[in-house]
């Protein structure tokens, strides 16, 4: 199972790009467990996490093709 | 003029890919001389402003959006203002891109029968949008460094 995670902002310095494939997590939880394993300067950053478009506040489930955004704050207008 | 509450239901794409131009925002007043039910207009223009950080002048903004998210939320914020005011009508437009110093990033736009709801629209607008939309300015400096901005 592969989920498609993208990044914005500084989040995105810190991974070298927009897009990152993750392989084999179940939940939101340990799929941030192993951003923060692979690119550990995640870990102290502020961000808000969002499943297929909706922010999330608790840990949610996956399925295969699952888009997770990761939001730093926000900075528009 | 057909009923702008209808067309307000539909999501609108808000972003451009460069700087708002003074004549596009002239050309939107021009735009409601045939609504003549309307009594007030409120605009908010947003312009690059070239803070010195750190020693450093910011010579541009590089603005990113999570685009599809962005859209899906300024469309549910059309919506509670649209629930809230009497509006006429509602334009929004937000650059995307190196936008520089000096130059207009966003144009709200509200307009009503009276001003004070056009007034009010507009500004709950403009708070609701720079907080709650996933969009992201980059503080370009002129030695070609930059930092990531957030909203106060």
């Amino acid at each position: 199972m592969q989920v498609n995670v993208m990044l914005f902002g500084r989040l995105a310095d810190i991974t070298g790009s927009r897009q990152v494939a993750v392989q084999n997590v179940q939940d939101t939880n340990q799929l941030l467990q192993q951003l923060k394993n692979n690119y550990p300067a995640l870990g102290n950053l502020p961000y808000l996490v969002a499943v297929d478009e909706q922010v999330i506040s608790d840990n949610t489930m996956l399925t295969d093709g699952s888009v997770v955004a990761l939001l730093p704050p926000y900075s528009g207008g | 003029m057909k009923n702008e509450q209808v067309k307000a239901r539909t999501p609108k794409n808000i972003f451009v890919k460069w700087a708002i131009a003074p004549a596009f925002i002239a050309d939107s007043i021009q735009k409601h001389h045939s609504q003549t039910d309307i009594g007030g207009h409120s605009i908010f223009l947003g312009q690059v402003r070239a803070d010195v950080i750190k020693g450093k002048k910011v010579v541009a903004i590089e603005y990113t959006a999570y685009e599809e998210m962005a859209l899906k939320q300024m469309h549910a914020i059309r919506e509670d203002i649209f629930a809230k005011y009497p509006l006429t009508c509602m334009h929004v437009h937000h650059s995307l891109g190196t936008i520089a110093a000096g130059e207009i990033c966003l144009f709200v736009f509200t307009s009503s029968k009276h001003r004070k709801a056009a007034i009010d629209a507009c500004e709950e607008t403009v708070e609701r949008l720079k907080a709650e939309l996933p969009i992201w300015g980059k503080e370009l400096f002129e030695d070609e460094s930059y930092q990531w901005k957030e909203n106060q």
